[in-house]
């Protein structure tokens, strides 16, 4: 249970940070990430499958495509409505829908459209067989956790995101294009995401419905953990992880959503802002 | 003068062809049901390759007219997680009231759905025979008011005699084998968890310990937490049932996790042909239920070879659904046979002779009890029939029943 927890726990971490990174950085609740995810996972599938390209070069297309159409978002409809929050969370919502439902219409529903692992088999640790898959889940998740923070930190375009995180009219007297910035922090999220689903998917096969799972999923961690928060995201990941765990363990395993919806219940009613969403440092948003 | 022979060409092209085309009866048949998903999809070629043969005789007999088959396939998407039922009924009742559909086949999906149905199909006295919803409630609702839902037959297995199949490999096992530890696993729908109830309460009553039962949402795609309780407890036998395309997770994390119990029941990724080139070697001695023969070539059953023969024929491809492909073909049969019998397109004298049906099909003998429910049984030249084959070595190896078996149950290699 501890190791599969673990693994939870990262997965849940990985599809957060994307989500997280988007509305830290630009405030926007990007509400299309769930469809992003799936969608990524379907680029994917049709370069290795019908284009016939090596896996890795269509995994490295597919971040670039999602990350381009995510900067896009931002630029022809976020743009627009920026700053209205209702309004951007229905029009990321909208976008949402519509990604899945032309998914679904297109009859992309069946257990062929899944992606090969990187590398087959499984390893016993603790006892516990675990595919390596999971191993490379938990390695790259926290490899995109120490790139965000050195990216952040020690370039000029990072140094941007967390200035206007931090205050936008202050980074705009300095010459940062706050729209620029966004619309950069839409397209990264959105390749975060798609890079999560790459890394996700081989476990189990892309399915129209996940869509709306890990929405739910990105936003319970976010929430819990603060909105924005990196460091709130790994706390909640953990927390939502081995609760899923144990539940569908000890309880049934069809109540492991309800997890996620009660934590956010929870977080709601005694702390708002989430465990570290009070702080709102520079370094805790991005 | 030349503008009017012109005009008048073109009227009178329009009314030769709008007279030809009302001239030729069709009998539509509707298929509501999930067209997205592979029961579905594959029950509609079935039942369009009966309604190609019948109309290449000529069509059907009623009275001393010989009238064609039509089929419209409306998809109602209710197999799929999260759509509600009342969106199902709507696709129903707009087959009904808009295509005039006669009769529908296939149908629901999901029991929960095909229960709200009847009431439809009785309300516009449509008959229905159904080949993918399993729930043994369908009897239970027919059988509270003959009259109103006489219109509804199942022309498949339920719940109650898939759990019989799956009872039969589970007697072999312990017998040959010894076994008498299971964990349950079932997709959390109303067919679904009654073959798990009903098999719980078998196993308990049959002195097996049932490490614990799980029921996984439709759409699940993790099974870990399920897997490590089985591990743990040391159990023999997996017994999963699910028909949702994410179920072949279940596979895969069964062989990643190194579970040591064999893998039984009805996985729906597992009942084809193209579940070896998925998943290969991984599913080297699971023993997989086939809810009605006949999708794929049995020898010892002509009708099967037959029908298979055809439908590779005609699709190109053989059919990997071990539930309701081969049933659809039959259910066009059934309805033009009984028509024909009625002489008339009358629904209460055709519903009449469908219950008086009694004829070969691809499923094996078709006859319907009182509760419009296919009879089944283990030889499929005295009832309908399933049955339970293992995959060896890529091949699809029928082990039960005896009757059309062409092989024995065989404890896989790498298992201790």
């Amino acid at each position: 249970m501890f190791v599969y927890g673990l693994i939870n726990s990262a997965v849940l971490a990985l599809m957060a940070l994307g989500f997280n990174l988007t509305f830290g950085i630009s405030g926007i609740a990007n509400f299309a990430y769930g469809a992003i995810y799936v969608v990524a996972g379907f680029i994917t599938w049709a370069f290795i499958n019908h284009l016939n390209l090596p896996y890795a070069v269509s995994a490295i297309l597919t971040i670039i495509i999602i990350g381009i159409f995510g900067a896009l978002v931002y630029k022809f409809i976020i743009k627009r409505i920026r700053g209205l929050v209702i309004s951007e969370v229905i029009a990321t919502f909208g976008i949402s829908i519509i990604l899945l439902e032309l998914l679904r219409f297109i009859g992309l529903i069946g257990f062929k459209y899944s992606l090969p692992v990187f590398i087959d088999g499984s390893v016993e640790i603790l006892g516990v067989y675990v595919d390596i898959q999971r191993l490379f889940i938990i390695g790259l998740g926290i490899l995109v956790i120490i790139s965000l923070y050195v990216f952040t930190h020690h370039t000029k375009t990072g140094l941007a995101f967390r200035g206007i995180a931090q205050e936008e009219h202050t980074s705009l007297s300095l010459g940062i294009n706050p729209d620029r910035i966004a619309s950069l922090s839409m397209g990264m999220g959105s390749a975060l995401g798609a890079f999560a689903a790459i890394v996700i998917l081989p476990l189990g096969t892309i399915t129209v419905d996940s869509g709306y799972d890990v929405l739910i999923n990105a936003l319970s961690v976010c929430i819990v953990g603060g909105l924005g928060s990196t460091f709130g995201v790994i706390i909640a990941s953990f927390i939502i992880g081995y609760t899923q765990t144990i539940t569908a363990m000890y309880l049934a395993p069809h109540w492991t959503m309800i997890v996620s919806l009660f934590a956010i219940l929870v977080i709601l009613v005694i702390k708002p802002s989430g465990l570290l969403g009070h702080q709102k440092e520079l370094e805790e948003r991005v | 003068m030349k503008k009017s022979v012109v005009s008048l060409f073109i009227f009178l092209s329009f009314f030769l062809f709008t007279f030809s085309a009302s001239a030729q009866q069709y009998i539509t048949l509707g298929i509501p049901t999930s067209l997205k998903l592979i029961e579905g999809h594959e029950g509609q070629k079935a039942a369009q390759l009966a309604i190609e043969e019948i109309n290449a005789k000529g069509g059907v007999k009623v009275g001393n007219e010989k009238m064609l088959f039509k089929l419209e396939a409306l998809d109602i998407r209710d197999g799929e997680p999260g759509v509600p039922v009342s969106e199902a009924l709507l696709g129903i009742e707009k087959l009904i009231l808009d295509k005039k559909i006669y009769a529908a086949v296939v149908g629901n999906f999901r029991s929960e759905a095909l229960l709200a149905a009847m009431d439809i199909y009785s309300k516009y006295k449509v008959i229905n025979i159904g080949t993918i919803a399993m729930t043994p409630k369908f009897q239970e609702k027919i059988l509270s008011d003959k009259e109103k839902y006489k219109y509804s037959f199942r022309g498949a297995l339920d719940s109650k005699y898939a759990s019989g199949y799956v009872q039969s490999s589970m007697k072999f096992l312990n017998k040959e084998f010894g076994y008498n530890k299971v964990y349950i696993a079932t997709q959390d729908v109303l067919w679904a968890n009654a073959i798990g109830s009903l098999m719980e309460k078998w196993f308990k009553d049959n002195g097996w310990t049932v490490a614990a039962f799980d029921k996984y949402p439709v759409g699940a795609t993790d099974f870990s937490a399920g897997l490590m309780k089985a591990k743990s407890a040391g159990v023999q036998v997996i017994m999963a049932i699910f028909d949702m395309p994410t179920s072949g997770i279940l596979v895969k994390q069964w062989k990643s996790m190194k579970v040591p119990a064999l893998l039984t029941g009805f996985i729906s990724p597992l009942t084809g042909s193209k579940a070896w080139k998925t998943f290969g070697q991984d599913i080297e001695g699971v023993l997989e239920s086939v809810w009605e023969i006949g999708y794929f070539p049995i020898k010892a059953y002509p009708p099967s070879v037959k029908f298979s023969a055809a439908y590779v024929k005609r699709w190109k491809e053989d059919i990997q659904s071990g539930h309701g492909a081969a049933p659809a073909y039959d259910t066009v049969y059934i309805l033009a046979n009984a028509i024909e019998k009625a002489g008339t397109l009358d629904s209460e004298k055709v519903v009449k002779a469908i219950e008086e049906t009694d004829m070969a099909g691809v499923v094996g003998r078709i006859k319907f009890d009182n509760g419009h429910q296919l009879i089944f049984g283990d030889d499929p030249k005295q009832t309908a029939c399933g049955g339970v084959f293992q995959w060896r070595k890529g091949k699809m190896l029928l082990v039960w029943p005896e009757s059309i078996a062409s092989d024995k149950i065989q404890k896989p290699a790498w298992m201790k």
